[in-house]
């Protein structure tokens, strides 16, 4: 743990030599960032509710899963961009190094520049909660706090997953695209809104609905369902499979070569 | 003639090679465009839509063609080539060569683009005419609706590509393809239509889409085929194109003078 707080740091301290580029590349993540919600905006400005959720309702299931997305947009890149490291092979140097595999691989890409993702993330929840008429209790902050976390559990998941499967393609897949970028479009949205196929293999397969579908149904005092409360605990869970994958990725890897 | 005609057997060659990636990127682009459409049509299917200016079936064929000429009309495909020459001194070699260095790059960017977009169009659009109801393509009203979205269609091609010449030229004088461009891709992505047609925007933002270059390349071409724009309608809207090429390249052809200039002093 604290060698990746150095690591951190290290980074930090790198991006911080160029001043101006980086408070430029703050800046323009908050415009790319704002392309996302304005189609909200703009449809709920002709629309009122969509099968029943109002906007702010919409904005909260976002802020969520953005939030999540943008954590492991900071601490998981190098994760996400794994293939880089098999395809020239500095994986191998990782290998020799007696710390966790995982956590080393954290350790080569710590992207600050995307903490106004983040922060433009908690600005939409802090907006949606004051808008919506909460009756706080216990429960509701618990169950705000898990789905927060598993949002970030479930990207991370995925692209743990994905970066096991790079053990044996070695190049990344486009189909990625469709499980991150294209699951949390859809994840953006209360995921009952959808096709019931689409439902499905949105909760059962890559278990987006239970982030923040099931578990604003019982926030926003939809449901009563207990269930719904403790569900982004399933989310949790699942992150047993790709944890598995990975570590049995590492055993069956030979090395791309010189 | 014969220089530009060359460049575009050469590049469309070179993309016929990535099949199997045009095959993926069709699955992608066609996943998120159903993701799109059922979002719309939970938004049509929650009642009140007096106050909407489109109806669903015009909404979901302006999807489906943006997905399908996505490649052709994006405003903002990186020309890897040209950039890296940018910023590490080989444009000089372009120099030499006895060919305008403009027109030359421009000629590449429509080759390029064309040719990603004949691999890709057609499945997305097929597939997307046989889908049921409310997900489907519809077809133009008419022969002279089709015919006058192909006109656009290539005129948005050209004004999209004498864009994109402008971006890169810029990266002469900035030397990075970040920043500053990035926030101008994403505002002008929305702009265009890109995102979502311009009727549906809310009235201020409306006007100022309206007096700016961008919605010529998406918003318009595919509104006219899904007859939001009536035919009587479109007339000006072309001429606009037109007139809007002229500028543009002419804007782009001198900013690549200058930039050239400077460049030829640094080379030394």
């Amino acid at each position: 743990m604290k060698l990746y707080f150095h690591a951190m740091r290290l980074h930090l301290k790198s991006l911080l030599e160029y001043k101006a580029s980086f408070v430029f590349g703050l800046f323009s993540q908050v415009f790319v960032f704002f392309s996302y919600y304005f189609i909200i905006l703009a449809l709920f400005n002709k629309f009122d509710n969509i099968k029943g959720f109002t906007l702010y309702e919409v904005l909260l299931t976002f802020a969520i899963i953005q939030f999540g997305f943008s954590v492991n947009e900071i601490f998981a890149r190098g994760i996400d961009q794994f293939d880089d490291l098999i395809v020239d092979g500095s994986f191998d140097r990782l290998l020799i190094r007696p710390q966790p595999i995982i956590l080393q691989v954290l350790c080569t890409q710590i992207a600050w520049i995307r903490i106004s993702r983040t922060v433009q993330a908690i600005i939409v929840l802090v907006i949606a909660l004051v808008n919506l008429d909460i009756a706080w209790s216990i429960e509701k902050v618990l169950v705000l706090i898990l789905m927060l976390l598993s949002s970030i559990a479930i990207f991370f998941g995925i692209f743990l997953l994905m970066a096991s499967y790079c053990f044996v393609t070695v190049k990344g897949l486009e189909v990625r695209n469709v499980f991150t970028d294209g699951g949390k479009h859809m994840a953006q949205y209360p995921i009952g809104i959808f096709r019931k196929g689409f439902i499905f293999i949105f909760t059962y397969i890559i278990p987006y609905a239970f982030v923040n579908y099931y578990p604003i149904l019982y926030f926003l005092g939809k449901s009563d369902n207990k269930f719904y409360m403790l569900s982004p605990i399933i989310v949790l869970l699942y992150l047993i499979i790709p944890f598995y994958a990975f570590k049995r990725g590492v055993k069956k890897y030979a090395s791309t070569g010189s | 003639m014969k220089a530009i005609r060359s460049i575009f057997r050469l590049n469309f060659l070179n993309d016929l090679q990535y099949r199997s990636q045009a095959l993926a990127g069709i699955a992608t682009q066609f996943f998120f465009g159903f993701v799109f459409i059922m979002v719309y049509v939970a938004f049509y299917e929650s009642g009140n839509t007096d106050k909407v200016p489109m109806p669903l079936t015009q909404l979901v064929s302006y999807l489906w063609l943006n997905q399908a000429f996505f490649s052709l009309i994006y405003i903002w495909t990186k020309e890897k080539d040209l950039i890296s020459m940018i910023k590490n001194g080989n444009v000089a070699y372009e120099l030499v060569r006895p060919i305008n260095f403009y027109f030359k790059w421009y000629a590449t960017m429509i080759a390029k683009r064309v040719s990603r977009v004949l691999l890709r169009f057609f499945p997305v659009l097929l597939i997307a005419y046989f889908l049921p109801k409310p997900f489907n393509l519809m077809l133009p009203s008419n022969l002279e609706t089709f015919l006058i979205f192909l006109l656009s269609l290539v005129l948005s091609t050209f004004l999209v590509v004498a864009i994109s010449m402008v971006l890169h030229m810029i990266t002469f004088f900035t030397l990075n393809e970040k920043g500053v461009l990035e926030i101008f891709m994403s505002v002008s992505e929305i702009l265009a239509g890109g995102t979502i047609p311009l009727v549906m925007f809310p009235t201020f933002l409306y006007k100022i889409a309206y007096v700016l270059p961008f919605r010529y390349t998406c918003d318009l071409p595919f509104r006219i085929y899904t007859g939001n724009i009536s035919i009587s309608n479109a007339t000006p809207d072309i001429i606009g194109s037109f007139i809007w090429i002229i500028v543009v390249t002419l804007i782009g052809y001198l900013l690549t003078r200058k930039a050239l200039k400077k460049a030829v002093i640094q080379g030394g």
